[in-house]
Order: C-alpha cells, then structure tokens, then sequence
C-alpha cells in the first residue's frame, strides 16, 4: 500500500496560493479581452463586407485547428520581441505577457464563435425594428442585438471561462509558475509529486464543480 | 407624402413587385389588402426602405427612399412602423422602449424623452405599465406599446404590418380603437390589414394587391361596392362571409 506523506502540503500553501493568484489573472484578462475580441470578430464575421466575414472566419478557423500549447510555445519563443517592443516595459515578465497574449487570441476565437450564435439566435424582426425607429445598424447591433444576445449567451461563456481556468496549466511548458506549476515544483522537490498533484487536482475539482454549479442555475434563471 | 412610382422587386426569378405605383397624401389613410403571398407586406417595408427595390422610385416628403445619398436612418426615424409580431425589446422596460430611440436617434434628454413616453403611453391608456418588461404584457398591450413607441419619434407618417394578425380575436378591438383614434387626428398612415372593419371605418382609399400587383386602388366606397375585378370580388365576399372581421 502506498504510504501518503502530506506533510509538504502546509509549508506550500502560500505559494500555492500565489499560484492560484497566477492561474485567476490570467484567466480573467483571457475571458476579458477574450470576449471584447470575439465580440468584434463575431460582428465581422457576420459583416455584408466580404473582405472582412472572410478574415474573421480565417481568424477562427485558424486559431481553432492547432493545438492551445503550439500558440502558447509560439508566441514564448517566437515572438517576445515584437510582445516587449510592444508592451515595452523591461521589469515586465515576458513569459507573463506571452501567456496574456496567447490565451487571449486563441480565446477570441472561442469566444467569437459562441457569441456568433447569440447574435443570430435574436430574431430579424428586433433588428428591423431598429433599424425603422431609426437607428443606425451600429446602434442596432449594439443597443438592441448584442444586449439581448449576451443575456442568452452568458451560460455559454462561462462554461467557456471554465475551461479556459483549467487550460491556464498549459503554461508550465513556458515556465511560468501558475497554480499546476507551483504544485508540480514543489512535489517534485519534495518528492511528494503524487499528494501535491492530487491536492491540485481536488482544488481543481471543487472550484469547476461550484463554477458550473452556478452557471446551471443561472440557467434555470434564464429559462424560466 | 408618400409617392410609390413603378416599384419592382425580384427574390432572384420570383418577381414578388410588379410594377407597383401609389401615392398616399397628407392626412390620408391608405388600407392594403390582398391574399396572403401577394406582396403587400413587401410593399410596405420597401417604403421605409427595410426591404431594398431594384426598380422605381420610392418619394417620402420628397427624399428618395432608394437614392444613393439619402440618409435611411434619419427618414426612417421619421417614419413610424408597426409589426405583425410587435418587435418591442424584450431586455428593456415599456417606458425604455418608447425612450431609447429619442434619446439615441433625435438626442432629446431623458427627462424629455421620459415625458413623451408616459404622455403616449396615457394615450394608449397603459399608463399604469410603464415599469413592466414587454413579456409581462398581453399581445394586444404590447402592440399598443409599439405603436407608442413609433409615435414618441413624431413621425410624418405611420406605416403597419399587419398589426393585428398575430393578435387573439378579444385584443384586435383594443388595438383598433388605438389606430382608428390615430386616424381620426389625421395622421397620414399606411396599413396592411385583413380588418375590412377598420377599412370602412376610417379609410379613405383600398388597394387591392394579388401576385405581387396593385389589382385595385380605388377609394373606400367604391371598392367595397363594386370591385372592379374577380380576384377583389373573390377576395372580397371571402374574407367578409367569414364575418369577425366586420
């Protein structure tokens, strides 16, 4: 029988927390500038101009056919310059920003495509009705469409944003100490990786079970 | 007010408007009718252009519907419309549907806007509902609420697309009264409706559409006397013998 030793687990717990910290921010700014992205490739996509529902399509249909890890190595090696010529602070962590840039562009895509839906699940008449009081299809879109459609979506993304928390562990193949990460260094060290990785995994759990927990009632919220 | 001159449309072949030519003049109540595929409902929204023409003209108050400069927003803000399915915005309260047009489209205040609202929505008598969501209302409020909604904007002229067919037999009435009152404080309107009630009341001219032609376009007593084809006198005696709608 294997003998389970804890006893690293306590000492850890505050970098394991910085880690989780790590692991919230990235999601957070991946869900944020995710669904601001999506949201503007979801409207080009469904745009009249063929130029720009092509390259909105391109876009997703890129993203969504490689692997999470490729754009994440991708961006970390082959991009850093362009990222810190951009971003252009040297105290900044490169790793840090590369993983922003990552999750968020290869979430837009995601995103863009549930958001595509909720636009066309508001029926043609609320647009027209727009559109006849007056407005421009910009207004209508944005007061009128958009509104609506995100009301019905709001299952959907955070289902997404759930996913996207747990993916957050890909970055240790970049270094970066997240939650997973911190976790995993620290078994290693201790050569308890089997009781901090099974600690993690319970931390993992209870989060994702009480998020989708909530995301089921709002549901039942939004139906009835 | 409105001038249709030789309007034709096409869905690729199916030719949906044939030549179609009206006028609707100040002050004038203009009633469609025809059976059911015969374009009437395609009509009325190319004149506030929701539905585009590939041939003709379309003059509302002497701006070119079609033209190439015209502004749309700004004459469709100037157009009030009506739908069959009422279309009010399900995410935002009754008096905030009659508000977020003015306040976006014609820039007037909130206060302002508010007023207007509350004084149109008295008009409709649904005062009372001002703070409610649309879902909360029966078909017949709802269609109410539209037609309050388009009148906050202070159109020239109202267009309506079948306002009462999607509405049960006991809420026509309320939506009638609302549009005969309208009527009867001269409002230049243009309604497509199956109500030959509503025609005899307050109409002054019936046009007649079948297969994507305007058949008649005569005045009120004239066609419900004598229509000058089958098609009308088929239609006609049809849609009478059925008798709720008189």
């Amino acid at each position: 029988m294997y003998q389970f030793d804890w006893s690293s687990i306590p000492g850890a717990l505050p970098y394991l927390w910085q880690g989780m910290l790590r692991t919230l921010q990235i999601t957070g700014v991946a869900v944020v500038v995710g669904i601001v992205l999506g949201t503007l490739i979801a409207v080009a996509r469904l745009s009249k101009s063929s130029i720009l529902s092509n390259l909105a399509a391109l876009y997703v249909s890129g993203f969504r056919s490689v692997p999470l890890v490729m754009v994440l190595l991708w961006f970390y090696l082959l991009v850093p310059q362009i990222i810190s010529s951009l971003f252009g602070q040297p105290g900044l962590d490169i790793r840090l920003l590369s993983a922003f840039v990552a999750f968020a562009l290869f979430e837009a895509s995601y995103y863009a495509e549930i958001i595509r839906a909720g636009i066309q699940s508001v029926s043609s008449g609320q647009v027209s009705a727009g559109l006849a009081l007056g407005m421009t299809s910009g207004q209508t879109m944005r007061l009128i469409v958009l509104p609506q459609a995100f009301r019905r979506m709001i299952p959907l993304l955070l289902t997404q944003a759930i996913i996207l928390f747990q993916d957050t562990s890909l970055v240790y193949v970049i270094g970066l100490a997240e939650f997973f990460g911190v976790a995993y260094n620290t078994g290693n060290r201790d050569g308890t990786l089997v009781e901090l990785l099974l600690f993690a995994g319970i931390v993992y759990f209870v989060i994702c079970f009480a998020a989708s927990m909530i995301v089921r009632s709002l549901q039942k919220k939004l139906v009835s | 007010m409105i001038s249709i001159k030789a309007i034709s449309k096409w869905y690729g072949e199916f030719h949906v408007l044939k030549e179609c030519s009206t006028t609707v003049s100040k002050g004038e109540v203009v009633v469609v009718c025809g059976p059911s595929g015969s374009g009437k409902s395609t009509l009325i929204k190319c004149v506030n252009g929701l539905e585009a023409f590939q041939q003709g003209e379309i003059l509302i108050d002497g701006v070119s519907v079609g033209a190439r400069g015209t502004n749309l927003s700004k004459l469709r803000s100037r157009v009030g419309m009506v739908f069959q399915h009422f279309e009010l915005f399900p995410h935002l309260t009754v008096i905030q549907n009659l508000t977020i047009a003015q306040c976006k489209v014609l820039r007037r205040g909130n206060r302002e806007a508010t007023e207007k609202g509350q004084r149109l929505l008295d008009v409709v008598g649904l005062a009372a509902h001002a703070e409610k969501f649309p879902a909360q209302l029966s078909g017949g409020q709802q269609q109410r609420v539209a037609i309050a909604r388009a009148l906050a904007m202070d159109p020239i002229a109202m267009l309506f697309d079948e306002p009462t067919s999607a509405l049960d037999p006991e809420m026509i009435k309320e939506v009638l009264d609302v549009m005969v009152k309208l009527a009867q404080e001269g409002m230049t309107m243009m309604v497509v409706t199956h109500e030959m009630g509503f025609a005899r009341e307050v109409a002054n001219r019936v046009i007649f559409m079948d297969q994507g032609q305007i058949v008649e376009d005569r005045p009120k007593a004239d066609f419900f006397k004598s229509p000058d084809t089958d098609r009308a006198q088929q239609f006609l005696s049809k849609i009478l013998s059925h008798g709720v709608q008189t």
